[in-house]
């Protein structure tokens, strides 16, 4: 039972704190952060504008490293990785799905999907058809040879998720994933997800968007650098 | 990500804009074409040079009295030359051969049936080695045909074809101002570059007979030759020779110290240096060309890279997220540029060769297709690529993920 205290969680944080010296001022972006994600949760992240969800969302997906406490994921530590080391666990470890697709223009549906596979060290030989089985599991299968311009937001945003499964990664990473879909799609990709996650994939979705948070199991909310409170619900259908 | 991948994406970037790349490529192109062409050139005009420096004719020095003082009152007039000038013009270090001859105007040379007109001369045995010709068939003129005033003749090819159409004619008769000559043996043309005009038509008596039987007249008595003619050694330097030749000349023409030579001396090797330092020149122009085409091209270059990292930014920043290193964005940046930069090196060298072969067939410069020019105008795009793709490719890898996959 994900959750469960006698189980180690996925992603542990203790005392996280991020601070971003502007000029003259000191922001802090995250302020004491305590919190524990485990293996298979749907845990939404919400919170306004500057609430600090963003650089959570760096820090959980390796872009960014702590100012002071420490983020564990998949036992190991961010803070203390260097540039090399960060590279490559974003490349074992983490997918990640962001607002606007972030889709190679030029390259197909399939090529897009292959991207994170192209970093991975052993090379991976059979790319091209781990790239079409996750465009299976998002239901593109029929998409791979198209090019993101001749593919809807929706189906875009579909490639994305495929190319954030291919790497078989550890948790996936959602940055407003349907911020840039209309109301319908947005439901697609959000009952998408929650399918991948009762496929036992952990997933986290920072978002603004209550309807998008309802898909999850667990709600975080965030203020000003704080967790405001931390709910459990029964997701939404 | 492997090498191979890395120059596969490098490939399609270029590619996927065609019109940019091969605007990018053109400073390139015409760079590593007008290195190329310059390093033809210059091996051609060096072995040119080289070539003409061995030449008999710009190892050859030939002197004349100088007629034209004779005729001014106030001075001596000018004598001819001895024989025992040549012998001892032979015998300074260096010289590979020391003729001394007797010119005579055309004379008709005949055998029974047919006769030419033709340049009749009185030699001894070195002119057949200053003029760079050899011996055909039979034997050159001998000091002792020299000295028992052998009445035999060394005819030219262009001689044994008019008259006897080919055949051997060693030991048959001819005869020269009605004296009576066996002919000897047939020598070849000399070097053309010192052949003037009609030249193929000659005859070489030993200068004795010569002298004694045919041209003398007043002018030329006893031991007299009309011209002589100097020739160096390969790598000799003709100015000793020529010093040398002075100080024999003087001595035997018993000019004062300080008095103006009664004689003139020849050479070609001035404007052969002359013709040196022309294709020189042209050479080092070439070469500013190049390389200004070059690094234009390179500047070219660097410019449309630091455009491609800042549109593609975003690109860049979301191959970090996936788990692109440092490192894998600088290679691909850095391919791409060499890439692009070997590319045009080959276009270049293609534009090189063609416009290097068009300027040899519609001008009159040698040029020397070699490996290393190849190799050293292709270098020449692959440093370029190098050194101006670095900058973009390192700005590249610099970029913060999370602000580059934010980038507008």
């Amino acid at each position: 039972m994900p959750g469960s205290p006698n189980n180690l969680p996925l992603i542990s944080c203790r005392g996280l704190t991020k601070i971003y010296v502007m000029g003259q001022s000191e922001v802090r972006a995250l302020d004491g952060i305590d919190l524990d994600i485990y293996e298979g949760e749907f845990v939404a992240i919400i919170g306004s504008s500057g609430s600090g969800k963003s650089t959570l969302m760096n820090m959980l997906g390796a872009l960014d490293q702590p100012s002071s406490g420490s983020v564990m994921i998949n036992g190991e530590n961010i803070g203390k990785m260097k540039s090399k080391a960060l590279a490559k666990f974003r490349n074992n470890t983490i997918g990640f799905i962001f607002q606007q697709f972030q889709l190679l223009p030029k390259k197909s549906a399939r090529k897009n999907v292959e991207l994170p596979l192209q970093y991975r060290k052993p090379k991976v030989t059979d790319s091209a058809s781990k790239a079409d089985h996750c465009l299976e599991l998002v239901g593109l299968k029929d998409r791979a040879g198209h090019r993101p311009t001749e593919l809807s937001g929706g189906q875009q945003q579909r490639v994305a998720i495929a190319r954030a499964l291919a790497g078989d990664p550890k948790v996936l990473l959602a940055d407003e994933p349907t911020g840039a879909l209309d109301s319908k799609t947005s439901e697609d990709i959000m009952a998408l997800m929650q399918n991948l996650n009762a496929q036992g994939i952990t997933i986290i979705v920072i978002t603004h968007e209550a309807e998008v948070a309802a898909y999850a199991q667990r709600v975080v909310e965030f203020k000003d650098g704080r967790i405001l409170s931390d709910k459990r619900q029964d997701a939404a259908a | 990500m492997n090498s191979l991948a890395t120059l596969g994406l490098a490939f399609s970037s270029i590619i996927e804009r065609p019109l940019r790349s091969l605007l990018t490529s053109l400073g390139i192109i015409i760079g590593v074409a007008a290195v190329y062409a310059m390093l033809a050139l210059g091996e051609g005009a060096k072995k040119q040079v080289e070539e003409s420096l061995n030449s008999i004719s710009t190892r050859s020095m030939q002197i004349w009295p100088d007629w034209n003082r004779g005729r001014s009152s106030q001075a001596r007039r000018s004598m001819p030359f001895t024989e025992k000038d040549i012998v001892e013009l032979r015998s300074i270090n260096g010289v590979f051969a020391a003729t001394g001859s007797l010119t005579g105007r055309s004379y008709t040379i005949a055998t029974e049936t047919n006769d030419v007109s033709g340049n009749f001369m009185g030699v001894d045995p070195d002119q057949l080695r200053s003029g760079g010709g050899e011996m055909k068939m039979g034997e050159n003129i001998t000091f002792a045909d020299i000295e028992t005033r052998n009445p035999v003749v060394v005819i030219s090819e262009g001689i044994q074809q008019r008259l006897y159409d080919n055949q051997n004619p060693i030991g048959s008769t001819l005869k020269i101002n009605n004296i009576a000559f066996r002919v000897k043996g047939v020598t070849t043309k000399p070097d053309s570059n010192i052949s003037f005009g009609n030249d193929d038509l000659f005859a070489w008596a030993p200068i004795t007979v010569a002298r004694e039987r045919v041209i003398g007249g007043n002018r030329f008595v006893q031991n007299h030759v009309s011209s002589i003619k100097v020739v160096g050694d390969i790598g000799a330097s003709l100015d000793t020779i020529e010093e040398e030749i002075n100080i024999v000349l003087r001595r035997s023409r018993d000019l004062k110290a300080g008095a103006p030579p009664d004689y003139r001396i020849f050479s070609s090797r001035g404007w052969q240096q002359q013709a040196a330092e022309q294709t020189n020149s042209l050479s080092f122009l070439l070469a500013a060309m190049g390389a200004i085409s070059l690094l234009v091209g390179g500047v070219g270059v660097m410019n449309i890279m630091l455009v491609s990292v800042t549109e593609r930014t975003r690109e860049i920043g979301l191959r970090m997220a996936l788990g692109a290193q440092k490192n894998n964005i600088m290679s691909q940046f850095l391919t791409e540029a060499l890439l692009l930069c070997i590319l045009s090196g080959i276009v270049g060298l293609g534009v090189g060769f063609a416009m290097s072969k068009f300027a040899m067939d519609t001008m009159d410069v040698q040029l020397v297709f070699s490996p290393t020019v190849a190799l050293i105008s292709f270098g020449s795009a692959l440093f370029i690529g190098v050194v101006f793709g670095f900058l973009p490719a390192r700005r590249a890898a610099g970029l913060n993920p999370i602000d580059a996959l934010r980038h507008e």
